[in-house]
């Protein structure tokens, strides 16, 4: 007689053989032992195995029994971190906004705008090099993020760690920079006439004197400072007052009340405060950018001027341009203007006959009637909004499933602003720094390009989420699109009276960006993630006990 | 442990669904044993075993929007650790194509069915698990998706990447493996220890 063969017999114990063979199984194995005892060996090693995996043979590991509750607590911790920055940002702003103007204008700055106030205040902070550099480390941050994220799948835990713990070795054992950089406090604080820097120096007092030479950057923070000296980089001050008598070869940038050049300033003018006056000795080789109340030049300016303030008055040479927002321009007649001269104020430009002039004063009428009272704003508004609709309708229609996953990470809200915040800041960072080098030119491009479509998309992405929120979730494509065009619309409705409360404006407006540019890096960070299948059959499972 | 109920379970995940840590925390307590213990079977060491468990779990709340509530959570979750193990597997260069071309060529000897019979009654779970961990890695993720998780012929044939007429081969090429396990004699491929 015939036997069967292993595979049927496996098949056929395993209920995956046709009905007419199995009959067929069936019906051989009445008469036939052999097979008859196959057909039982096999299911008895079934269920051998089955009961061996089944087994409960080792205990579940205290590192994976910790795991959820570490992983909930980390979880709640950085929710908990996020909110509270948050809440204790927006009670400070609400409670200190007043007290600390009033501080900052005991101070000697006597900035009135939001716009100086925050600028002062950053001033204050570290001075701009220091900006930089933060920003510079967001952006560094970001970039390694972004490669570790793409590369962790081919790192170890053990390669990652030696990775880790060489990076802090190099940290520890690298060289410091070749500049060595000195600090100086006291009442005084100075840099004697015989002395020569080399590197950048920070001081700080009361009162600054700078007489000596400094081969570098001079980073400065006091009530009263003299450059009667030679600085050859950089002078970056907050102060109350400033005299450049000296000569500074690369920029002077500053928060204070009051400077005065009667020196040199090789190249650019940056100043945040109520007074600027280029003295009839004073020369600044560029431009001369200020923000705040008077800036008169009675000296030379190479280049350009930028102003946002109260008044401009010009009796020396500007061989660049003019652009001036303000409410006065005065022009003398000892006064030369190389370039074009664009006023927009509350007067005419006063223009003395004997004034050299490239061309005439290009003079604009201000109106002090704010865009949120009129009805072209509105109007607009709704235009834009219909806009964006439109947009988020193409972008579901052809990426639906992106667009899904984006909203999906949006609802997680703590999550994607925190993500977001880091992105909104980090990426336009670092496209930057890429394309300062050539080679990363069109990569930082893109990258910038990126950033910004994202940000345009970013509050379609809350719209949506906030439109499932109210009307429910669906996985109908239309019913998204229909979610994320009511959602927007209340979005809208809900940011419009608040865009005109400036700083709870721009606030919620970041909060918006951050949340909804988060979610999309979120879901890209997602789709970086191996893929797993996760459909489901439906099969009985016995397996879980 | 118990399985959980399924209208608990599917509260939970909707709760979990929704955000909340809670039923999230629940799933992770009722399925995280079963899901080390498939990771344990599926993967060569403990320590793969306890990371993969964890990296399940951290997939699956991200992935969890995409479950479909009509059908079987755990059989959902069994096929995610089954994918996640299998790349795991995959991504140390298992060599798929090498087996698979094993398991086409060589023919496989017809066993005594008495000989069989004795064999499997002398063995102990113990012994089995044993065993196990000397077979090959689709051997092995074969024999655990069939037998552990219950998979179907056309779930396993999905998850590791074969013909759905082949998984029977598989299954049978895996049991001699065991077998010749059993008996002491090497496996026809190594697939690690434990």
């Amino acid at each position: 007689m015939d036997h069967l063969d292993e595979m049927t017999c496996l098949l056929y114990a395993e209920r995956q053989l046709d009905r007419a063979r199995a009959q067929a199984v069936s019906a051989h194995t009445q008469d036939c032992a052999a097979c008859r005892t196959l057909l039982r060996a096999l299911d008895r090693e079934s269920r051998l195995l089955t009961r061996a995996m089944l087994e409960a043979d080792e205990p579940l590991p205290a590192r994976l029994a910790e795991f959820q509750e570490r992983a909930r607590k980390t979880h709640h911790w950085i929710s908990g971190l996020i909110f509270g920055l948050a809440a204790t940002g927006v009670y400070a702003l609400y409670t200190q906004l007043e007290t600390w103007q009033a501080r900052l204008s005991d101070a000697g700055f006597g900035g009135t705008s939001l716009l100086s106030l925050l600028i002062f205040q950053g001033a204050f902070w570290k001075g701009w090099q220091s900006v930089i550099t933060l920003l510079e480390v967001l952006a560094m941050l970001t970039v390694a993020g972004f490669g570790l994220v793409i590369f962790r799948r081919r790192l170890r835990r053990g390669s990652a760690l030696a990775l880790v713990f060489a990076g802090l070795f190099a940290a520890l054992v690298s060289p410091p920079p070749a500049g060595a950089t000195e600090f100086r406090k006291a009442q005084t604080a100075e840099v004697r006439q015989d002395e020569i820097i080399k590197g950048d120096i920070y001081l700080s007092g009361e009162r600054v004197r700078v007489e000596g030479t400094v081969e570098g950057d001079v980073y400065v923070a006091g009530k009263d400072i003299d450059i009667d000296g030679h600085v050859t980089g950089d002078v970056i001050a907050a102060c109350q007052s400033m005299r450049v008598r000296g000569r500074v070869d690369g920029n002077v940038r500053s928060a204070g009340n009051n400077g005065i050049i009667s020196g040199s300033v090789g190249r650019s003018v940056t100043w945040f405060g109520d007074s600027v006056t280029v003295d009839s000795t004073g020369k600044v080789g560029q431009t001369v950018s200020m923000f705040g109340g008077n800036l008169a030049i009675d000296g030379q300016v190479g280049r350009d001027i930028l102003f946002f303030g109260h008044e401009v008055g010009v009796n020396g040479a500007v061989l660049g341009s003019i652009w001036e927002k303000g409410d006065s321009l005065i022009i003398a007649s000892t006064a030369q203007v190389g370039g074009r001269i664009q006023f927009k104020g509350d007067q005419q430009a006063n223009v003395s006959p004997g004034a050299k002039l490239a061309s005439p004063v290009e003079f604009t009428q201000r109106e002090h009637r704010s865009e949120y009272t009129t009805g072209h704003y509105y109007m607009w508004r709704i235009i834009w909004t219909a806009a964006f609709i439109l947009l988020g309708l193409v972008l579901f229609l052809l990426l639906p499933k992106f667009a899904s996953e984006a909203v999906s990470a949006g609802e997680r809200v703590a999550a994607p602003i925190g993500l977001g915040v880091l992105v909104f800041f980090g990426v336009p960072i670092a496209a930057i720094l890429a394309c300062i080098t050539v080679v990363g030119f069109p990569l930082g491009l893109l990258t910038l390009g990126l950033w910004f479509f994202a940000i345009n998309c970013a509050e379609l992405v809350v719209g949506n989420v906030v439109g499932n929120w109210i009307f429910g979730r669906t996985a109908d494509t239309w019913g998204q699109i229909g979610r994320m065009a009511a959602g927007f619309v209340i979005v809208r409705i809900v940011y419009t009276p608040i865009a005109p409360l400036h700083v709870i404006g721009v606030l919620v407006a970041l909060g918006i960006w951050w949340w909804g540019i988060g979610a999309i890096a979120l879901a890209l960070y997602r789709r970086l993630q191996p893929k797993v299948s996760s459909s489901s059959m439906g099969v009985p499972v016995a397996a879980a006990s | 442990m118990s399985v959980p109920g399924m209208t608990e379970t599917t509260e939970a995940v909707a709760r979990a669904r929704a955000g909340d840590a809670d039923a999230w925390g629940e799933l992770y307590r009722d399925f995280a044993p079963a899901i080390f213990r498939f990771c344990r079977r599926a993967l060569p060491t403990r320590e793969d075993a306890e990371d993969a468990t964890m990296e399940i779990f951290m997939k699956l709340r991200d992935k969890l929007s995409q479950y479909d509530e009509t059908r079987s959570f755990s059989a959902w979750l069994y096929r995610v650790a089954a994918n996640h193990c299998w790349d795991i597997l995959r991504r140390r260069k298992i060599r798929q194509d090498k087996e698979t071309e094993d398991v086409e060529n060589v023919p496989l000897e017809h066993p005594d069915p008495s000989q069989l019979d004795k064999l499997i009654e002398q063995k102990t779970s113990e012994e089995v698990r044993q065993a196990l961990h000397k077979l090959g890695a689709r051997a092995r993720m074969a024999l655990v998706l069939r037998y552990y998780s219950d998979m179907s012929y056309d779930e396993i044939a999905d998850a590791l990447g074969v013909r759905r007429a082949f998984v029977g081969v598989v299954l049978l090429r895996a049991r001699h493996e065991l077998r010749q396990a059993l008996e002491g004699k090497s496996a026809l491929a190594a697939g690690g220890t434990s």
